[in-house]
C-alpha cells in the first residue's frame, strides 16, 4: 500500500495546534513562581549559590538536594525558598558564628536514587561543612541511608514517614510532625463532645495507613468505639458502599486517611447519600485551599489536618510570611516554612555546639528544646519530632481557621 | 436504627438474609449501590466506545485515550472556574476541540501505524499519552480539580441518586445513542462499518478509507473528551488520571468484546456493577480486584468477550 511521504508540516500544525488550545485553557491564576528564581539546571549542576563577596572569614557551606524539577517540582521550589530566605536572614544578622552561610543545592529531579547519590557527592567531593534534608519522604529515606553511613547529621526538613526514625538511625531528625498525630485533635474534639461511634476510611498507603492507625489508638484511649473500618485503594472512584455501612454503623464521627481527591469524594457522596455524621475530619485534603474551589459549599464545616499556617503564631512567624510575600509574591505554605524552620534549627544547632563537628551537631539537634519559624521542636531518642502539635483546621464561611490545639486556635470550633 | 443487620466486626457475613424486615432494608441498600455502579458505568462507556471505534476500525489501540479523556475534563473545569459555565454546555466546547484533536493526531501520526504490527501502534500511541500528560501537568498543574456544579441527590422514595452521577448518566446515554444512531444509519457511518468490516473491499468499493479513519479517530476522541467533562462533575482528578482510566478501559472493552460499540457499553456497565456489588458484599479495596478477576474469567470462558466476533 503505498504511504504519503512523512510531511512536516502536519507535524508542526499538530503540535502548534495542541500547544495553542493548551496555554488557551491553562487557569490564568495559577500561583505564581518566584521571579527570582534560576532555571533549574541538569542534576549534578549547582542551582543556586549565596556567596557572599570578599568574606574575610572561611564561609559556613551547607549542601542538599532539593526536587526542583519532577513530580515534586512545586512544593520541593517552596522548600528551597524556605532555605534562601533564611539564609539571607541569617547571613543578613552576620551569619553563624561569625560565618556566613553559603549553599551548595542540587536538584535530584525527585528521583530518591538521585538524591542518595547527591548527598553523596556533598559529602564526598564537595566536602560541604553541614547538610540539609531533601524534599519528600520518598527521597528523605535512601538519602538519609546514605548521611547516616557517613555520619552527617540530616534535618528531615520535608517528610513525615515514620518508617525513617523506625530504622534504628541516630543522624536524621525531624521537624514534621509525624502521621500518627494528624487526627489527634479531631478525636480529642469528639471525646470532648461525647461523641463515641467512629468509623475510619482510608486509603491503603503507607502514609494513610500510619495517620488512622495513630488516631485509632488516641480513640481508644478516649474510650471512643471504632464502628466500621474500611481500606481502599488509591484510585477509588465509589464509596458509596463504604459509606452506607458507615452510616448503618451509627457512626458519629468519620475520620478518613486521605491525600487529597479521595476527601472531596467522602463528603461529596456522604451528603448525596445523607450521611450526616457530627464530624468529618481528614487528614490530607481539606487543609489545602483547592479543597474549598472544588466543592464549593459542602466543604462547610470539614476538618483538616496542616503541618504548619501562616496565620499560626510564633517567634518570626509574620516576618517569615511578609518576606515570603515580598520575595516570591504568593503565601507561603508549610513546605516553605519547613525549610525556613529547618535552617534556623541548623544555626541553633551550629551555635549548641560551638563548630560544625558533625559529632557535636548531632548531640546538640537530639538535644535541643526550641521553637522556630515552623514551630516548637524536641525529638525523642529515634529522633522523631515529639514537641510540634498537628493542627486542626475548620472550614468556616469558606474560609480555613484553625481550631485546634486550643492554645493555638484561631475560632472556636462548631459542630453541626 | 441500622440498615445492614450485622455487627461491624463481621464483615464478611453480610445479613443479607437475615430477616424478612432486614431484608427489605437491605434490599434498598443493595438497589442503591447497584445503582450507583451503573451510573458511573455510563460514562466510562463513553471511553471504551471511542476505544472500541478505532481498535474496529483501525487495529489500533490507543493508549492515550485516557488523556484525551483528561484534556476534555479540564476543558470543562477552566471554562467552570472562569466563566461559570454550566458542564453539560461545556459538552459543546469540548466534543468539536476534542473531535479536531483527534483528527489532526490521526492527520499527523496515527494513520502511520494503521496496518503495522501491534506494537507500533502501543508504542505510538503510549508517547501521544506521555505528551498530552505532561502537557496537562504543564498547563494545569498537577493540583486535583473538580466542578460542584450538581450537588446533592435525587430522592425516589428510601433511594438517593448522586445528581451529578445521574445527570452524567444520561447525558452519557444520549451521547452513545447519538453515536450509534450516526454508525447504523447515515451514509458515513455505513462506511464506517465497512472500513472496519474489511478496509481494502470498502476502499475497492469507493470509500474514502483514509477520510472514515480521520473521522473514527476524531469521533472516538470526542467521545473521550465528553466523558472527561461528565468525569469531573463527578470526581476530584488531575491530569494524570489518564493511566488509571486507560487500565479500566481495557479491562472493559476486553470483557464487553474488542471492536464492538454495543460491547463497550454492555462492558461498562458489567464493569460498574461489579465493582458496586463486590464493595458492598466484600470491601472497596477487593472492588478493584473484582474488575480484573472478572476480567480473567472473561478471558478462560469466552475470550472474545460478551459481544465479541468469535473469528480472528
Amino acid at each position: 500500500m503505498p504511504r504519503k511521504l512523512f510531511h512536516p508540516l502536519q507535524v508542526v500544525l499538530s503540535w502548534l495546534f495542541l500547544a495553542v488550545f493548551l496555554i488557551g485553557c491553562s487557569p490564568a491564576a495559577s500561583t505564581p513562581d518566584s521571579p527570582a528564581e534560576q532555571p533549574a539546571e541538569a542534576a549534578g549542576q549547582p542551582v543556586a549559590t549565596d556567596v557572599p563577596a570578599a568574606a574575610p572569614v572561611q564561609p559556613i557551606r551547607v549542601g542538599a538536594s532539593i526536587s526542583l524539577t519532577g513530580r515534586y517540582e512545586r512544593t520541593g521550589a517552596e522548600m528551597n525558598h524556605g532555605y534562601e530566605l533564611c539564609a539571607d536572614k541569617l547571613n543578613a544578622e552576620g551569619g553563624i558564628l561569625g560565618r556566613p552561610l553559603e549553599y551548595i543545592i542540587y536538584d535530584d529531579q525527585s528521583d530518591p536514587e538521585t538524591g542518595a547519590r547527591l548527598y553523596e557527592k556533598l559529602i564526598s567531593e564537595d566536602n560541604v561543612d553541614v547538610i540539609l534534608g531533601p524534599y519528600s519522604s520518598p527521597v528523605t529515606i535512601p538519602a538519609s541511608a546514605v548521611t547516616e553511613r557517613l555520619r552527617y547529621p540530616m534535618i528531615a526538613s520535608g517528610a513525615s514517614a515514620s518508617d525513617i526514625w523506625s530504622r534504628g538511625f541516630d543522624y536524621v531528625f525531624g521537624i514534621y510532625t509525624g502521621a500518627p498525630f494528624y487526627l489527634e485533635g479531631a478525636v480529642d474534639i469528639a471525646a470532648r463532645e461525647g461523641l463515641t461511634k467512629v468509623a475510619v476510611l482510608t486509603e491503603d498507603g503507607a502514609f494513610a495507613i500510619d495517620a488512622v492507625r495513630g488516631a485509632m489508638e488516641f480513640a481508644e484511649e478516649a474510650g471512643l468505639e471504632i464502628v466500621h473500618y474500611e481500606e481502599y485503594g488509591r484510585d477509588v472512584t465509589d464509596l458509596s458502599a463504604a459509606i452506607s455501612k458507615a452510616r448503618a454503623a451509627g457512626a458519629e464521627v468519620l475520620l478518613g486517611g486521605t491525600y487529597g481527591p479521595d476527601a472531596e469524594l467522602i463528603v461529596r457522596q456522604s451528603v448525596e447519600l445523607g450521611f450526616t455524621p457530627r464530624i468529618f475530619a481528614f487528614t490530607v485534603g481539606p487543609a489545602l485551599p483547592d479543597f474549598g474551589e472544588n466543592m464549593g459549599q459542602d466543604a462547610e464545616l470539614i476538618f483538616g489536618a496542616t503541618q504548619w499556617e501562616p496565620t499560626i503564631q510564633g517567634p518570626g512567624v509574620e516576618e517569615f510570611v511578609q518576606a515570603y510575600w515580598d520575595r516570591y509574591g504568593y503565601e507561603p505554605g508549610y513546605h516553605a516554612a519547613g525549610g525556613f524552620g529547618a535552617c534556623e534549627l541548623l544555626k541553633y544547632a551550629i551555635e549548641e555546639a560551638g563548630s560544625v563537628d558533625q559529632e557535636k551537631i548531632r548531640d546538640a539537634l537530639a538535644s535541643l528544646d526550641t521553637v522556630t519559624v515552623y514551630g516548637a521542636y524536641r525529638v525523642d531518642e529515634t529522633g522523631a519530632q515529639v514537641a510540634k502539635p498537628s493542627y486542626l483546621i475548620q472550614w468556616q464561611n469558606g474560609k480555613r481557621v484553625i481550631v485546634w490545639p486550643f492554645d493555638a486556635a484561631e475560632a472556636d470550633y462548631i459542630l453541626p | 436504627m441500622s440498615l445492614i443487620r450485622k455487627s461491624p466486626a463481621s464483615k464478611e457475613k453480610p445479613g443479607f438474609f437475615t430477616g424478612a424486615s432486614a431484608m427489605s432494608l437491605d434490599h434498598v441498600l443493595l438497589i442503591q449501590i447497584v445503582l450507583s455502579g451503573l451510573l458511573l458505568g455510563a460514562v466510562y462507556a463513553l471511553l471504551a466506545a471511542g476505544l472500541n471505534l478505532i481498535f474496529g476500525v483501525m487495529q489500533v489501540i490507543n493508549v492515550s485515550h485516557g488523556d484525551l479523556m483528561m484534556l476534555g475534563a479540564f476543558i470543562t473545569f477552566t471554562l467552570y472556574a472562569q466563566f461559570g459555565l454550566n458542564p453539560l454546555l461545556s459538552l459543546l466546547v469540548s466534543v468539536p476541540i476534542l473531535f479536531a484533536i483527534g483528527w489532526l493526531l490521526q492527520w499527523a501520526v496515527v494513520h502511520r501505524v494503521v496496518g503495522q504490527p501491534p506494537l507500533m501502534s502501543l508504542l505510538m500511541t503510549w508517547g501521544l499519552a506521555l505528551s498530552i500528560r505532561n502537557a496537562g501537568l504543564y498547563f494545569f498543574t498537577a493540583n486535583y480539580r473538580s466542578v460542584s456544579a450538581f450537588r446533592g441527590a435525587f430522592e425516589l422514595g428510601p433511594i438517593a441518586l448522586s445528581r451529578s452521577r445521574t445527570i452524567a448518566f444520561i447525558a452519557a446515554l444520549v451521547i452513545t445513542a447519538l453515536v450509534w444512531f450516526f454508525l447504523q444509519r447515515t451514509t458515513f457511518g455505513k462506511a464506517v462499518r465497512a472500513t472496519a468490516q474489511s478496509s481494502e473491499v470498502a476502499q475497492i468499493c469507493g470509500i474514502d478509507v483514509a477520510r472514515v479513519r480521520l473521522v473514527t479517530f476524531g469521533l472516538a476522541a470526542a467521545l473521550a473528551g465528553a466523558a472527561g467533562s461528565l468525569l469531573i462533575t463527578t470526581l476530584t482528578i488531575n491530569p494524570s488520571i489518564g493511566g488509571p482510566v486507560i487500565l479500566r478501559a481495557f479491562a472493559i472493552i476486553v470483557i464487553g468484546g474488542m471492536g464492538s460499540f454495543g460491547g463497550a457499553l454492555l462492558g461498562a456497565l458489567i464493569v460498574g456493577v461489579t465493582e458496586a456489588l463486590s464493595a458492598f458484599f466484600f470491601t472497596t479495596q477487593l472492588a478493584e480486584a473484582a474488575i480484573y478477576l472478572l476480567l480473567i474469567l472473561v478471558l478462560l470462558i469466552r475470550p472474545s468477550g460478551f459481544f465479541g466476533a468469535a473469528e480472528e
